[in-house]
């Protein structure tokens, strides 16, 4: 998925004139009630309390067809899937079982795969999980009256590609279920990430007695360790516990606190002052959004917020996307002179120093499995000009005049001004078009793409390379919504992408996808700039508070409060 | 006779201007390039199931045909797409928010007693303390208490209403700890709690507004104690108290009242700043997080309701002319 620029919606909203004066009087002791009780982020996973998320969206949507959450985050309390994440500080994220046994098996090369559930499984009201509800949740996917969530499968399965749901009265053939327990899937081609793919929120079961589409998403029926006690929009949800989760049948989640209340609507700048103050039940809230460069200032200067500042290990990949259709940009020398040209440190800078992202050079992101760290293009973090100009040389290409096609708002300006001092060193001019964040992306994932460079930001919606690589350069992203927004096309590299893709064994598969990296790479449709390091804060009674490079999110299955 | 024929003159004309109002906001909004359909099409998002979504929307149809279809649901009601999982939205339907699933009509009503809270309460304060200070300041015209009410109105007509909430959240929520920093509570459920979480709200928006009425009241009284039937009054030995409280203050009330119209209308249709940093679930809030999301059928619906309020506004404030100044009676 797309990463939101850090403090866009902040920066949109007001003026710089009063975080100053905000910051300023904060700096000076605004604030002399402050309990230094911090609490780390790690401890033991005691039961108990009440959790508060401070959440700056309006509306949390429960409906699994229509979610685009991550595992580990709001969903996955509320809703299990066939297969979940496994994340932890440092290491590699890894595909788990949840509601079914394994992970999953094939016998005929990753088209055909097969589930059982585990034993006593049971929804918040004591009925049983069965195999026909994880598929009538799938189904009810495909409805276009619940689009909107993840939906890698629907163009995966058999017919999926013409099934419109189970409200018109139909079922999808290519998801049986021979017995309560046994789910197989019949896929068109062969996926290897199949296990991947089931963890996501259409794979939570739905019991079809129990389904009214225009509620679901404030009502669900719980299969994870809390069930929605209420829902206020605009307001808060609450959610208790639920009675009939068993926690010998899920690995990962350890529900430590009794209650979690998701406040809604919150202004970012109060919730960051509110958690610095760590008073009250704010003592044991975190805030859900990532901490404005504005805020982490603050937070540097207050040695108890600073000892409650999660910062992510490096994550999301931060990129300059050089249109390959266009004009010079079509000169494989031209792309690789701005791989030189393209000043790093500067652009590092701009999006808030070291604790805003480390350099980047690979296209595979720390945190995913089998990635392996290389440079194609070695240079000082400011770059080589001289290299840049022998290049540029060697195109026959002196004087470039570019476009830079750039999200409006103050942040993403100030980064694309970094690109483009950075390109005017090398002879190249660059124009900065600033336009709305929606016209943007209408612009960038359309079919005409008017625009020479462009920058933007990724983070898989799987912890698989194949997140990293597949949606950003299989020549079938070009366009019509997709994310190959450098326009890239190269048949080895497609059909590197679908032997990957239909590799089953997890080790070949990803040396499949490290050869693509680099190979990609060498054609330089992007500049990989910096690996994105987003920072989150919590109170002095949260625990086992972590955010790992992939997601680069806190893990909601796990916090704990602190008790007595 | 005459003022049935005026307020049903104007009520037409209120349905013009809200029509002319819907047409303008539908048009912007279909020649933006965003496309909500495809913003809730999920991802990956393929032609065919992009399609699928715009029709379920009735996005697929002419740009024309859905505004006639919009306001068509203002009356009938509407129903998107079909079978079990169609979404009937009931008439007065005002659009459907497929991002929150709710009809714009039922979300309007749910943030009204937010807003209407916060700003009827400010309005009074603001009115009281603008206009009170705009008086004093006319009558001790010249005076140390004069100087020190305008520097103070100066400050609050250039302070933005977000930097001021924001300390008065630091200085009296987390500093002083007086008053919560943020929430709110319905009147029904707890009237003690509902009147503490606006309080700082209230104070908020009135040192911005009473700023502009107090300097609005002085200009308008300045010139207002200088007419010839106040020097008559008091020629006729009528105390300052009832010259100033009787015969000047009536004159001077008809702007102040306009301005206070169009201001409440507009603060009513959603006091956008103060409502997201107080975190308050008003229809400023919802406003702004629907432009945020691009939640096309709310902003089109709220933005209609604001437009609403505001020629209501204007329409009490012709009505209270009469009350206010005879010669001008309907």
């Amino acid at each position: 998925m797309r990463q939101p620029s850090k403090g866009k919606a902040l920066m949109k909203r007001r003026s710089a004139l009063a975080l100053a004066v905000v910051l300023a009087l904060a700096g000076c002791n605004a604030n002399p009630d402050v309990t230094p009780d911090a609490g780390g982020s790690t401890g033991g996973t005691a039961k108990g309390g009440t959790l508060t998320i401070l959440n700056a969206a309006s509306d949390i949507n429960f409906d699994p067809a229509k979610s685009q959450n991550l595992a580990i985050t709001t969903l996955g309390l509320v809703l299990r899937r066939l297969t979940t994440w496994e994340v932890q500080p440092g290491k590699a994220a890894q595909v788990v079982p949840d509601l079914a046994t394994d992970t999953g098996k094939t016998t005929d090369g990753g088209k055909t795969w097969t589930f059982t559930l585990k034993d006593g499984l049971k929804y918040a009201d004591g009925a049983p999980i069965t195999a026909g509800d994880v598929k009538y949740g799938i189904e009810r996917s495909f409805a276009p009256e619940l689009s909107g969530g993840l939906g890698y499968h629907k163009s995966l399965l058999v017919g999926g590609a013409e099934y419109k749901g189970p409200y018109s009265g139909a079922d999808l053939a290519s998801i049986e279920t021979p017995d309560a327990k046994t789910l197989v899937f019949h896929l068109k081609t062969a996926y290897g990430d199949w296990p991947w793919i089931v963890s996501m929120p259409a794979f939570a079961p739905v019991p079809k007695a129990k389904d009214d589409p225009k509620k679901y998403s404030q009502n669900p029926v719980s299969s994870g360790p809390y069930q929605v006690e209420s829902y206020q929009q605009g307001v808060s949800v609450k959610l208790s516990r639920n009675p009939n989760w068993d926690a010998a049948t899920d690995q990962v989640r350890t529900a430590g606190p009794d209650n979690v209340v998701f406040q809604l609507g919150q202004d970012t700048t109060v919730q960051s002052q509110r958690l610095i103050a760590d008073s009250g039940d704010d003592r044991s809230a975190f805030g859900a959004g990532f901490v404005a460069p504005a805020q982490l200032a603050q937070i540097e200067q207050n040695a108890s917020a600073k000892q409650r500042l999660v910062t992510s290990d490096a994550g999301a990949l931060s990129y300059l996307a050089l249109n390959t259709q266009r004009g010079p940009l079509k000169d494989v020398k031209v792309r690789q002179a701005i791989q030189y040209a393209v000043d790093k440190r500067a652009y590092q800078v701009a999006s808030g120093g070291a604790i805003g992202g480390e350099l980047a050079s690979t296209l595979i992101t720390p945190g995913i499995a089998g990635r392996v760290d290389y440079n194609l293009y070695p240079a000082d973090p400011s770059g080589d000009v001289a290299k840049a100009k022998q290049l540029l040389t060697e195109a026959g290409q002196t004087s470039l005049n570019l476009t830079l096609l750039s999200e409006n708002d103050q942040p993403s300006l100030a980064k694309s001004q970094a690109i483009q001092q950075g390109l005017q060193r090398v002879g190249i001019t660059v124009t900065i078009k600033p336009v709305d964040e929606e016209a943007w992306t209408a612009e960038v994932t359309g079919d005409k793409g008017d625009y020479d460079l462009t920058v933007s930001s990724w983070q898989p919606d799987f912890p698989s390379a194949n997140g990293n690589i597949q949606p950003l350069f299989a020549s079938t992203e070009i366009g019509g919504g997709g994310y190959n927004i450098a326009r890239y096309s190269q048949p080895e590299v497609d059909t590197l992408i679908a032997q990957a893709t239909a590799e089953t064994d997890p080790t070949k598969a990803q040396a499949l996808w490290a050869q693509a990296d680099k190979r990609i790479l060498q054609d330089a449709p992007i500049v990989p700039l910096t690996y994105t390091k987003n920072s989150f804060l919590h109170g002095s009674k949260v625990q086992n508070f972590f955010v790992p490079s992939f997601p680069a999110y806190p893990n909601y299955l796990k916090v704990s409060l602190k008790q007595g | 006779m005459r003022l049935l024929r005026l307020v049903s003159g104007r009520l037409f004309s209120m349905i013009v201007t809200l029509l002319v109002i819907s047409l303008i906001t539908y048009a912007v909004f279909v020649l933006l390039p965003s496309d909500p359909a495809q913003l809730s099409c999920g991802r990956p998002c393929t032609p065919e199931r992009l399609a699928d979504a715009r029709a379920f929307m009735g996005y697929d149809q002419p740009w024309a045909q859905q505004y006639v279809a919009f306001l068509g649901g203002i009356v009938t009601g509407r129903t998107f797409g079909t079978g079990a999982a169609a979404v009937h939205c009931a008439a007065p339907c005002f659009g459907y928010s497929f991002q929150l699933n709710e009809s714009v009509t039922h979300l309007i009503l749910e943030r009204i007693p937010v807003t209407f809270s916060i700003a009827v309460g400010a309005a009074v304060l603001w009115l009281i303390i603008g206009v009170g200070t705009g008086v004093v300041s006319a009558v001790r015209r010249g005076t140390a208490i004069d100087r020190a009410a305008m520097t103070f109105s100066t400050i609050g007509v250039s302070a933005p209403s977000y930097l001021v909430g924001l300390l008065g959240i630091l200085l009296f929520g987390f500093t002083l700890n007086m008053v919560p920093v943020n929430g709110y509570v319905p009147l029904t459920e707890d009237p003690v709690g509902w009147l503490w979480h606006l309080v700082l709200p209230w104070c908020v928006l009135a040192l911005i507004s009473a700023a502009v009425y107090a300097r609005l009241t002085r200009g308008q009284m300045l010139d207002v104690l200088g007419e010839d039937y106040i020097r008559t009054a008091r020629a006729k030995g009528l105390r300052e108290r009832r010259v100033v409280g009787r015969h000047a203050l009536r004159n001077v009330l008809i702007p102040v009242v306009t301005v206070f119209g169009l201001d409440l209308g507009s603060l009513l249709g959603g006091a956008v700043i103060t409502e997201r940093v107080f975190s308050m679930p008003g229809l400023g809030a919802l406003l702004l997080d629907a432009v945020g999301n691009v939640d096309l059928p709310l902003i089109i619906g709220v933005t209609l309701f604001s437009a609403f309020l505001i020629i209501l506004a204007n329409f009490v404030v012709d009505l209270l002319y009469g009350v206010l100044d005879p010669r001008v009676a309907p």
